[in-house]
């Protein structure tokens, strides 16, 4: 049985009835691979690098030293460990002090990433960058290039600690883990952990942040979470905090999540528009194996026997094309990677199997979900047609067909994307593209065939032509449309994702805060600044102040308990505009010249989401506490925020004139180019008061990421646009013969070579046009949830797609059409025809 | 010895919820080794006769005995089985696989039923209706007569009881017919095969033992 099935398909391969099939198996099965491949690689790759944003695969944060017993356990897992205490202490050299952000750290910091340090002090020259995999030595301390002016010391000196003396070996660039935390706003100090004792400054109850670090294989780490997991619940000790790369860092968990999210909407639509290709593939295949499966039941071939023969080319068809697609899936990953060899890091992890298991399952259920149901009445087939010549067949019911196809893809889609929006995005765009076929491409035919009757000539025939086998170009129009409308939507999403990023890390984006500027400070920093030609994004003042009663009364017990912006001093500003950044959600601004009443709560702005957090809405009251002075303040407006401004940004907003009262302090951000670096050193020296933060350190380190990942984007998107091109091929193919065959009818009656293929133009370029009208309308509609539902950014329309939708399709179809008939149409009519049949 | 007998046959089909009976009470009996012609004018039921015969459709009343065995009283699977050991076809439209070469067109059904040297029998085969120098070539590289004789070469390969014709020469031109009906009668003689077919050529039935003549379903005619 194996052999005879293998026989029927070597002779169905060699006769070209498998080409288109085979084609598109091969094309699902390598567009899956290579992208699974590639997602699986640099999906990895994220990790290990958001892990190193961690400097470990997993912490355990709190505020006690970790548990003894922690070590041996991830010892036991074949797992690296590490401690990490951070607090603030005082540092001395002399007469200059400094509330230093002090991290100790033991031999085995760091676990993931290195910690690079310099010799020269703000310097971001390469050559004078060295990256070292681990912290200092006892007795040694690596700090802030910002701390030496502070204290007036050079490299090589000491500084006081606690009970003991540091000598400084080098200045600290970057730490894997630093990240952005800015609520440390005193200069880093590295340590070692073994001087901890001797230094004496950590007393009960001194507030110290302690790190447990792991490091090792995936399901060692898994497993240390689990068993340390269970531990904590046990104990019912809330005071751990066990952190991942997915949440070690916001912005960077953001960014991987974002990134991840692409690929795998780049590997869905590769499903399917790999389906849509199989399924035209298949549909003429099945055409080409009516007369074979009517003959051999007339020899008596029994419909069981037919139905085995079949399912074992099937398999045998599903197991070489998978393998091919695999090998193909990885030769075009490898080659993808290779033209990339300069963005993406020199050695990206290996892949897992899941990939390769992607790749075949993708390839034997589109074979059954697309392949088969073309196949499946075959068997049935009543011999007696080829008696009667009419071998028409009728396959199964399309509602059927079109039921089995929907659920293969959304078992594909689910398992490949592991989300439910993509797949419901994806399908609704189906869904919606089939609903709009059925009710436009009858009307938008009949429309070309009146438009064609009145122009006459070629424009009749082809558009008459459309009309006469309406059926099978609805269904055409139905694989142009989804590629086309896929092809669209990847284009949006890449490009306005990309967009953002790159907005958001602009080159000239803001690098550095300038905090804790006194207000007779401002104008000589200002004056500063501008010297060096440096100019700042604008400065507010800002107050700090507590928020004690809601409407009234405190703020409930256990929201004070989830909500850390309730126990700590807040930042509050005030605005007489609405800053750039922000949007408003609720409510309005104050107008320029608001008055109030001296009784009067004065009114107030909060961000949206800490608003909802803390239950406020338009018209609450809330009291603050300013050094012991009251205010009672009126909630009148929310805003939406763009933190990766990388300007000032504020939680709480006032009309001018209500804090001005209070001690305040300046706030600014400002780029400062590499070059210019040394400026803060200057800056430092002049006003030791103000506080410094290097956004430069953090922003390079997300860059890095960023344009990986962007590399990786492109490399998909041009994939899915080449297997969204093949589809086309697939199904301009697939209508050949029709076509030619009234070709060599034309020929035959004497028509041009050249009027025949402008009848074809024609024709091929009225379908891609209304398929492209209605892939537009499509994309826009699937656009606007998948903006709105991974995006979270509010939908808009998109005119471009509305031109670029009709006009694509029109010219690619007409020159797909064309392309594929202009040889054959040349040919003597006897000899096309003999071809055909 | 009787190899094809038929009883009291009657086909009923609806058409628009009228009932259109295209055979009606038709009675014969082929003896082996025998040659019968089917004639009558188009629509008189003529394929739907030699479809019913060959068991690949089922009457609406009456019974086709192939070989001994009730047609009727078996169902699709047994039907395809007593094909496979008793019957062969010819085609009007030749019905060759156009994927497939010559050689292969006639080995596929020898393959089918697990014949180890198929294609050296096929080759003879194509040999005897003297197509022995285009075994390689595919259908389409062929003449009408000479897929013709292909198809001949494909149905004797089997080795059938029974040939079942239907309009054998019936795409043909007369010239090239005529040879194709010389051997089919040849190939008939030669293995004793017994031949029922349906025709317009006046030239051929003449060639039968028996012609049965239909007029709208009906047998009006027997010589």
């Amino acid at each position: 049985m194996i052999a005879m099935a293998g026989k029927l398909l070597l002779r169905n391969w060699r006769s070209g009835a498998l080409r288109l099939v085979v084609g598109s198996l091969l094309l699902a099965v390598a567009v899956v691979t290579s992208v699974a491949l590639l997602a699986d690689r640099v999906e990895r790759a994220l990790t290990e690098q958001s892990a190193t944003f961690l400097a470990a695969d997993l912490a355990v944060r709190g505020p006690n030293p970790p548990p003894l017993a922690w070590q041996p356990l991830s010892a036991q897992s074949g797992l690296a460990s590490s401690r990490i205490a951070s607090f603030s202490s005082m540092v001395y050299a002399g007469q200059e002090m400094h509330l230093a952000a002090v991290k100790a750290v033991d031999s085995g910091y760091p676990l993931r990433g290195q910690v690079v340090v310099s010799q020269q002090p703000f310097s971001q020259q390469p050559e004078d960058l060295q990256p070292r995999s681990h912290g200092p030595a006892a007795g040694e301390v690596w700090v802030d290039a910002r701390l030496l002016p502070l204290l007036n010391v050079a490299l090589g000196d000491t500084i006081e600690l606690g009970a003991t003396q540091l000598r400084i070996t080098h200045v600290v660039v970057t730490e894997p883990d630093r990240g952005g935390s800015f609520s440390l706003f005193g200069a880093r100090v590295l340590m070692h952990y073994q001087d901890l004792d001797a230094a004496a400054v950590i007393l009960p109850g001194s507030r110290v942040n302690y790190r447990f670090l792991v490091a090792g294989p995936a399901d060692a780490v898994a497993s240390f979470n689990r068993q340390v997991t269970a531990q904590l619940a046990e104990g019912d000790d809330q005071h751990w905090q066990i952190i991942t790369p997915d949440n070690a860092e916001a912005s960077i968990a953001d960014t991987v999540q974002r990134g991840r999210t692409f690929l795998l909407l780049a590997g869905s639509v590769g499903v399917i528009l790999a389906g849509v290709a199989l399924a035209l593939a298949s549909r003429q295949f099945a055409d080409a194996q009516l007369a074979q499966v009517a003959l051999l039941k007339c020899w008596g071939v029994s419909g069981a026997r037919v139905r085995r023969l079949y399912a074992v080319q099937l398999v045998l068809l599903a197991l070489l094309g998978a393998a091919a697609g695999l090998l193909l899936g990885w030769l075009f990953h490898a080659a993808l990677l290779a033209a990339l060899a300069d963005y993406l890091p020199a050695a990206l992890p290996a892949a897992s199997w899941q990939p390769w298991l992607t790749g075949t399952a993708t390839g034997v259920l589109a074979l059954v979900g697309f392949a088969l149901p073309a196949l499946w009445h075959l068997p049935g087939l009543p011999p007696l047609a080829i008696l009667r010549s009419d071998i028409t067949g009728s396959p199964l019911a399309l509602a059927a067909r079109l039921a089995i196809a929907v659920l293969v893809a959304v078992v594909l889609l689910y398992s490949y994307s592991a989300s439910f929006w993509i797949t419901l995005a994806l399908l609704a765009t189906l869904a919606v593209l089939a609903a709009l076929i059925a009710s436009l491409a009858v009307v938008l035919l009949r429309v070309a065939r009146a438009i064609g009757n009145r122009l006459g000539g070629v424009w009749r025939m082809a558009a008459a032509n459309l009309w006469r086998a309406r059926l099978q170009s609805q269904l055409q129009m139905l694989g142009f449309a989804a590629a086309i409308a896929l092809l669209l939507v990847m284009t949006v999403v890449r490009g306005s994702l990309i967009d953002e990023w790159r907005w958001q890390l602009a080159d000239d984006a803001p690098n550095h805060f300038l905090v804790n500027v006194a207000p007779y400070e401002i104008e000589p920093v200002k004056a500063l600044l501008a010297e060096r030609q440096l100019s700042s994004e604008g400065w507010f003042s800002m107050v700090r102040g507590r928020l004690v009663e809601i409407n009234g009364a405190p703020p409930p017990a256990d929201l004070k308990e989830r909500h850390e912006s309730l126990n700590r001093e807040l930042n509050l500003s005030w605005s007489e505009t609405l800053p750039e950044n922000n949007q408003l959600v609720a409510g309005d601004w104050w107008p320029a010249d608001i008055t109030r009443a001296a009784d009067e709560p004065i009114p107030m702005s909060i961000e949206v989401e800490l608003a909802d957090e803390l239950g406020l809405t338009l018209g609450d009251e809330v009291t603050f506490s300013i050094g012991g002075l009251r205010f009672l303040a009126v909630l009148v407006n929310t805003r939406a925020l763009r933190w990766e401004s990388m300007t000032p940004n504020f939680y709480f907003l006032f009309p001018e004139g209500v804090l001005e009262e209070f001690p305040r302090s300046g706030i600014t951000s400002l780029h400062i180019p590499a070059s210019e670096k040394l400026v803060i050193n200057d800056l430092l020296r002049r006003y030791p008061t103000v506080v410094v933060i290097e956004l430069d350190k953090v922003i390079s380190q997300i860059q890095s990421v960023v344009n990986q990942v962007t590399q990786g984007l492109q490399m998909m998107t041009g994939m899915i646009l080449l297997c969204g091109v093949l589809i086309l091929y697939a199904g301009v193919a697939l209508s050949m013969p029709a076509r030619l065959q009234q070709s060599a009818l034309l020929r035959t009656l004497g028509s041009s070579r050249r009027t025949v293929l402008r009848v074809q133009a024609v024709e091929f370029a009225l379908l891609g046009g209304i398929a492209g009208l209605i892939a537009a309308a499509a994309a826009e509609l699937s656009l606007a949830a998948i903006v709105e539902q991974l995006f979270a950014g509010g939908a808009q329309l998109h005119p471009w797609l509305w031109l670029a939708g009709p006009l694509g399709g029109a010219s690619l179809v007409a020159l797909l059409g064309v392309g594929y008939s202009a040889r054959s149409v040349g040919l003597p009519p006897l000899q096309l025809l003999r071809q055909l049949s | 010895m009787t190899i094809l007998q038929a009883e009291q046959l009657t086909k009923q089909v609806a058409v628009g919820g009228a009932e259109l009976r295209i055979l009606d009470g038709v009675e014969l009996s082929v003896q082996r080794g025998d040659s019968l012609a089917i004639v009558g004018a188009s629509g008189s039921g003529k394929s739907t006769l030699l479809g019913l015969l060959a068991g690949l459709d089922l009457p609406t009343s009456g019974r086709v005995l192939l070989a001994g065995e009730d047609l009727s009283g078996c169902d699709e699977e047994q039907r395809a089985a007593l094909r496979e050991r008793y019957v062969g076809f010819v085609f009007q439209s030749f019905q060759l696989l156009p994927s497939l070469t010559a050689l292969e067109n006639v080995a596929l059904p020898l393959e089918l039923r697990g014949q180890r040297d198929a294609e050296r029998d096929a080759a003879q085969f194509l040999d005897r209706v003297g197509l022995g120098e285009r075994l390689g070539h595919y259908p389409r590289q062929l003449s009408g007569g000479e897929q013709q004789r292909v198809a001949l070469a494909r149905a004797f390969a089997c080795r059938p009881e029974v040939l079942f014709a239907d309009e054998p020469t019936g795409n043909l031109d007369t010239v090239t017919g005529r040879a194709v009906d010389e051997l089919l009668f040849q190939l008939n003689q030669e293995h004793g095969t017994t031949l029922v077919l349906v025709t317009h050529e006046e030239g051929l039935a003449a060639r039968c033992s028996t012609q049965l003549t239909l007029d709208a379903g009906r047998v009006v005619g027997r010589r």
